[in-house]
This record gives C-alpha cells, structure tokens and sequence, in this order.
C-alpha cells in the first residue's frame, strides 16, 4: 500500500525531473498545499470528490507558479543546475513555512468517509487502501497512454530524452515544462489527498514527500519513470517487509538501506537510466 | 545585554559550521545536505557522554570528532564514483537516519524528550554558564577552526580541491587522488561541525533532534550563499548577517512560532533572491594574483628527458554491442611526433581513454616502457609517465591561468594535509619552487604576461595553449594531445609548431590527435591510420597519403 503511494509520488517527481532536469524540493511542500487545498474545500463542506479535484487543481497551480516564478527566470539565464537546486531549497523552506503561517501548525483531518473493509481470503483490505492501489493503476495507465499516443506526450519524452535536441527540431520547451510541472505536482496530489484522509495533513509532511519520490526515482534510474514506478513499489515492499521486524518510527530509515545497497550495487538504477 | 553577548555566541557556533560548509560546497563542489546532521551528531556526542556518563570537556567533544568525521566517510563512500544528484540524495538520507536515530533510540539519545542537564564546561575553575562568560571560549574554538578551514582553503590542497570542483577528470589527469580528497574534506567539514555542535550541547545544556533539521542546513546554506562559496570570509559576513538580521523581528510583536516560521522564510527568501541578483554572493571567490613573484633563476623547460615507447596491445573495448576499439596494436616511439588520424567514430579518442586509464579494455594491455598499466588510475598513470589533455580542453575556468598550471605540478607535498598543517615551511618553500617552474611552463607557451587572469578570459587559442602547457606541468615524459591544434588560425599554429618540436626533441613521448592532413604532414614523423577501432596503416605521413584506399575511406 505504500507502495503505490511512493509510486505515484515517484511518477510525479520523476515526470518534473526527468523532463526539465530541475531538482524540485518544493515538489515536498507543494504536495502539502494540495492536501491542505483538499482540506480546505471540505473545510468549506465540498463533498470529498468536489474536495479531491480542488487538491490536484491547488498541486497543479501550486506546480507551474514555482516553475514559472522562480525556476524559470533562472533557466532564462542558463544557471548551472546546482544554482537552481539551491534556489528550490529556498523556494521549499519559504512555502513550507508559509502553510504553516497561514494554516496553522496542528493536524488537520477530514471526516473519514464511509469505507468498507473488504475480506479476501486472508487478506485484509480497507476501502483507502483500495483507492491508493486503483489511483496508481488508472494514473499509470492514463500516463502512458498520454505520453506514447498524443503528439503532446510524445514531446514530453523526447524532452526528458534530450532537451537540446528537443528544443532543435521545434518543440516548444517552455510549454512542455509547463505541462510536466502541472502534470507531476497534480498526480502528486492524488495520494497527498489519500493521506489527508487517511492520517490528515500538516505543513511538514512535504520534507519526507519529496525524499521518498527521490529516492524511488534514484533506485529506479534516473530518466525512467518506469523505473520511478517500479522504485517506489520497491521502497514500499521492502518497507513493508521490514515492518514485520522493525518498529514504524525507523520506515524512513530503510529507504536508507535500500538507497545505499542500490547505489553500490547499481549506481544507475535498477532500470539502467542516464 | 546578556541577549547580545547570547547573539554573539550564536554567531561564532555559526561561523564554525557556515565555513566548513563553505569547504564541501564552495571549494571541493560537493553539493551535500548533511552538514545539520554533522552538527547534531557532535552535539549528541557530546550530550551522552557529558551528561549520561560525566567525562569532563574537552574529551566529548573529541570523541564526537572522531564519530562524525568516520560518519563523513562512510556516507561519501556510495557518492564517490557518481556525483551530483546521486550525492544529494544520499546526504539528505543520511539527515533522515540521524533524524529517526535521535528521535527514537530513546535508551541513549532521551528519544522526543531530548537530553538536559548537560553539563557546563569549567575552565581555570570558572564555570562558563552565562552567555558572557562562554563567548571568549566561543570564539577561540570559532578562531581555531577557522584558522583550520583558512589553511586548508588557502593550501595547495585547496587549490586542488577546487580543480576538482571545476572538472574531475581533469584533475584525474593531472594526477589527483580525487577519491581521497573527496573522503578527506568530507571527514574535516563533518569533524569541524561536530566542534560547533560540541560547544552548542555545553552551551544551552539541552539538546533535542529537532534543532538538528535540513532546514538548518539551508539556514547555513543561505549563510554560504550570502557571503560568497569558494571564500570563506565571506561564510563569516555570511553568518553574522543571518544570525543578527533575524533577531530584529524580535522587536515586532507576534506569537513566537510565528516569528520563528517568518524568520526561515526570510532565509528562503534571501537564498533565491541572492541567486537570482548576486550569485557570487557578496564576497566572491578572489584569484589569487600574489603568485606573480616568481624567483627568476628557471630550469628550461624543455630540458632533454627519458622517455620510453608507449604501447597498447591487443586493445579492444565495447559499448554496448558496439566495438569502439576492435584489437589496436600501437606504439608511441619516444623523441618524435606520432600523429593519430582517421574519420571520425574510428576510435581515436577512445585509444586515448584506454591509454590513459579513463577507460579499461576488454582486452589487451597498455605497457609503458615495458611496464604493464593494467587497472591503474589514471591519476597513477599520470604520475608514471602517460599524460593527456582531452578535446574539450576541460580547464578550470576559474582557476586563474598560473593556478591551472601549479596545480598540475607533480609530487606536490601541499597536497597532503600532513604537510600542510604541520610542515607548512617545507609547502611554502615548494611552493615557491613550483611558482618558478609554472611561469617557466607559462613563458616557454607563450601565455607569461596572462598569468593572473581566468581561465575563462582567455581567447581560444589561448586556451588550447594552456591545456598544452598544463599537461606539461604534470611532467609526464608521455604526451597525448587530443586535437591541440584544431581550429587554428595559420598565426597561431606557427607559434605552436615549434613549441612541440622542441618537446619531441627534448626526447619525450608525443602522440597528437589531428584531422587537419596539412598539419600531420608538416609536424609528425610518423602517422598512424586508425578506422573502425582497427589500425590500417602506418608509416611516414606522406606514405600513407599517397595510398589512395586510405584516403578514399579518409573522404568517404
């Protein structure tokens, strides 16, 4: 179940970086803002679903005002990509407080909606868990149909393939980064909405965000967003596996271990990447 | 007034870790997000065995020495061989880890509750529990490592660090251990901030995991940032600014977790505004221009030397499926000029690779004056003999012209941190020899008067003869030149003629990398024709242009 969560979290983040090749740390406090969007809407008594598509919108708007605002005037400068890593540590550390600002610093939850638990066999499933699985697998799915049958998707890949040589044969970089910073914060913000239900939200729940989609990205292979996928399931599986043995305050810790066996086993990923 | 003396403590604390910050991301480009963890590490050290265990001060705080600067190691190990992105990641894992240590390791670091009652240290018989009475303490131990970071900065090590910040495989080539710099400036950095975090946990006497966050690293960050990388005065304007700016928000009535949160935004703030109007911050890195007096008594440079033949055997390398070099047999006769040509894809460069180490073959060998090179580095393959510049030059551009060339000198003992902090007469009097024997490379290319400018200033010429003079610095007797001549105006290539002329007649070993079939005419002996990863001929350069199957597969 964490899995998916890191999976699609991995999508995002690697949608955003593969394509524009920016490290984006306020990727973290971004997928807050959409859970505290989705709370909002609630807050205002939208149903959930009005509420779940108020936190994408809130992700996606949250996505394209941080690229064009401040990574963009950067880009128009040809900054080293390092100039604009540090930049996205001071955009994270800037909207991250601001939530906290503006919202306040407790957990905010949202009335749990009705949802059955299902008996399968031995198996145990509740209806939240159900909806992270089905939400990577439709989001999955809809991404790579998108990317590989529009022409739009399609230079999207050749983007995150090679930037120059996108930008020689005429496609409008600009519009493609615009289109992957919306895209990646707003599949994003699908599972920063099932958290918001499932265990609510507050202004510090970005910081571990960004460092699982990270990670997943870095296991999976830099450039491979089946990769980013498949590291995320992975980080999630073994979390899972190790939860039998090891307490649940150390689960961050094992995205260590896990990141340091691939990176000296495979410095390039499980699935090859740049 | 308390408050203020409290403020100027702080500033020293952060002073310490701003500077030594400074050293990873400013001098050696590592770009790593750990240095809170460093911080907290040495303050939980500190905490455990002053407080649980009751060792008095200064021994905590060496033990957390140890701790962090062996944790510095450690966590560099998988970002050796790979670096950038893959280095952020794993620092930032490490802050997770020490973040979820302290928190819950409860039975040794007090878990959420933190550690109290730690000890104030007692120093002549006074106990240094008012903010008064710590601040000369503060800032001796601020001076010291200071002092530490100055050296280290300012010391032919430095300077090489900030080679390999400008180009690793460059600073490969010319014969650094970039692993071991790597590992040793990530240990002093850790160590320096385990200092800071030591005389932190006597200071307050509580300490708790959450002071010891990634948004403290970005604070220090934005302190680096602000003061100018690659200068370390500029980290202590740096943290005196952002460790008194903030205070003044104090006067402003508001709840304090409010104030506290509007504070780290300012640094945010100011970390992207300062990138965005003054990236270099506001003291930038200064070339060092003092080198000028140079003593005059000079060796020649192109003093006759011993060289030996240059051979690869058997070489074969793949990519994938595809052979790049397909079983080259080669050899590079002393005391002349080998030129190496062929259309482009035929392997020349990647000949170079395999030669110089930067690539293993799949098979065959490299021998140098009959001594095999299997599996060396090519920083030790550098210092055996074999040199190489590289097509793209990969100069340190901001290094200034002399830094480029001194920093390519061989057998520098300033490079060791031994020598550098305990032997610093025997540096500074090699260095003075060196100084002699760079502007000796300088004057005999051509490039003396430009010695105290940038690398980036210079014309293109100008650049390629100073990747020619910084191979020669590395004194190898074993020159390959990839492409030196290309792009050349006739001016320019007449100057350089004579230079590798003279370097041939000197007796060492010289191998070019040319397409221009005018320029192998006039300037080598001997001509290799290399195509598909295979040698197809040899001999004079006029032999082999009057075949005319070569030069149909030449034109093709």
């Amino acid at each position: 179940m964490n899995g998916s969560h890191y999976a699609l979290l991995g999508l995002g983040f690697g949608l955003v970086f593969g394509t524009t090749r920016i490290t984006h740390f306020a990727f973290g406090p971004v997928y807050a803002l959409s859970a505290y969007g989705c709370w909002f809407a609630t807050a205002l008594s939208a149903p959930l679903w009005l509420a779940a598509a108020a936190g994408i919108a809130t992700g996606a708007l949250a996505g394209v005002l941080s690229y064009l605002v401040v990574y963009r005037p950067f880009e128009r400068d040809e900054s080293p990509a390092l100039v604009i890593l540090i930049a996205s540590l001071g955009l994270f550390i800037v909207l991250e407080n601001a939530i906290g600002v503006v919202f306040g610093t407790d957990t905010k939850v949202v009335p749990a909606p009705p949802s059955g638990v299902l008996l399968w066999g031995p198996l145990v499933v509740t209806g939240a868990q159900l909806a992270q699985v089905a939400a990577l697998a439709v989001i999955a799915l809809a991404l790579g149909l998108y990317l590989t049958r529009t022409r739009f998707g399609k230079a999207v890949l050749a983007m995150s393939d090679n930037p120059e040589m996108a930008r020689i044969v005429g496609i409008d970089t600009l519009r493609v980064s615009i289109a992957a910073f919306a895209l990646g914060s707003a599949i994003a913000a699908v599972p920063a909405c099932l958290i918001l239900v499932k265990d609510g939200a507050t202004a510090h729940m970005g910081f571990i965000a960004v460092f699982m989609a990270f990670v997943a990205v870095v296991v999976g292979g830099i450039g491979s967003l089946r990769g980013a996928v498949a590291g995320g399931l992975a980080l999630g599986l073994v979390e899972s596996a190790g939860m039998a043995k090891i307490p649940t305050e150390w689960q961050n810790s094992i995205a260590f271990v896990v990141l340091f066996v691939v990176l000296l086993a495979r410095p390039r990923g499980l699935f090859g990447g740049r | 007034m308390d408050y203020v003396l409290h403020v100027l403590v702080m500033v020293a604390l952060y002073a310490i870790l701003a500077s030594s910050f400074n050293l990873l991301i400013g001098y050696a480009g590592l770009f790593a997000l750990s240095h809170a963890a460093f911080f907290g590490v040495g303050a939980y050290a500190t905490a455990i065995l002053a407080a649980k265990l009751g060792v008095p001060f200064p021994l905590p705080t060496l033990a957390g020495i140890a701790v962090t600067a062996a944790l510095g190691i450690v966590v560099a190990l998988p970002a050796l061989r790979i670096g950038g992105d893959y280095l952020v990641i794993v620092t930032l894992a490490l802050q997770v880890v020490v973040t979820a240590t302290l928190l819950n390791w409860t039975g040794l670091t007090g878990g959420t509750d933190g550690i109290r009652a730690i000890p104030r240290i007692e120093l002549f018989g006074a106990r240094l529990d008012t903010p008064g009475s710590f601040l000369p303490l503060a800032v001796a131990v601020a001076a010291l490592c200071f002092a530490i970071a100055w050296r280290l900065g300012a010391s032919p090590y430095g300077r090489a660090l900030k080679a390999m910040r400008e180009n690793e495989a460059a600073a490969q080539a010319v014969g650094k251990n970039i692993v071991a710099m790597k590992l040793s400036v990530f240990a002093i950095a850790a160590a320096l901030a385990s200092v800071a975090g030591s005389l932190y946990a006597h200071y307050v006497s509580f300490v708790s995991a959450e002071n010891f966050t990634v948004e403290l690293t970005i604070y220090l960050l934005a302190m680096v940032i602000l003061g100018g990388t690659g200068n370390l005065a500029g980290s202590l304007l740096g943290a005196f600014i952002l460790a008194v700016l903030p205070e003044l928000l104090k006067f402003v009535d508001m709840p304090s977790d409010v104030a506290d949160k509007l504070r780290q935004m300012l640094y945010g703030l100011i970390l992207i505004l300062i990138l965005r109007w003054r990236p270099q911050g506001l003291l930038p890195e200064s070339a060092s221009a003092h080198h000028y007096r140079a003593p005059p008594e000079r060796a020649p440079v192109d003093a006759p030397v011993e060289a030996a033949a240059l051979e690869g055997r058997g070489l074969e390398r793949h990519f994938g499926g595809i052979a790049a070099v397909a079983g080259l047999d080669l050899t590079i006769e002393p005391g002349r000029i080998t030129g190496l040509i062929g259309p482009n894809g035929a392997g020349k460069t990647t000949a170079f690779n395999l030669l110089t180490g930067f690539l293993q073959p799949d098979r065959g060998e490299v021998l140098y004056g009959g001594r095999s090179l299997k599996g060396v580095k090519p920083h030790r393959i550098v210092r055996a003999g074999v040199g190489r510049s590289f097509q793209d030059l990969k100069l340190f551009t901001h290094l200034t012209v002399l830094e480029n060339v001194l920093v390519a000198l061989p057998r520098q003992r300033g490079d060791y941190l031994a020598y550098v902090y305990f032997a610093p007469w025997i540096v500074r009097a090699e260095e003075r020899r060196n100084l002699a024997r760079a502007m000796a490379i300088l004057e005999f290319v051509g490039l003396g008067a430009r010695a105290g400018e940038l690398a980036s200033e210079l014309s293109y010429a100008e650049e390629k003869l100073l990747a020619v003079a910084r191979l020669l610095a590395t004194g190898a007797q074993a020159l390959l030149f990839d492409e030196p001549l290309s792009g050349l105006a006739p001016n320019a290539l007449a100057k350089v003629f004579p230079l590798f002329r003279r370097l041939a007649a000197s007796g060492r070993t010289l191998c070019i990398i040319e397409h221009n079939l005018d320029v192998i005419r006039e300037l080598c002996d001997r001509a290799v024709f290399l195509d598909e990863g295979r040698k197809l001929a040899e001999g004079t350069p006029e032999e082999l242009m009057r075949d005319p199957q070569l030069s149909g597969r030449y034109f093709k």
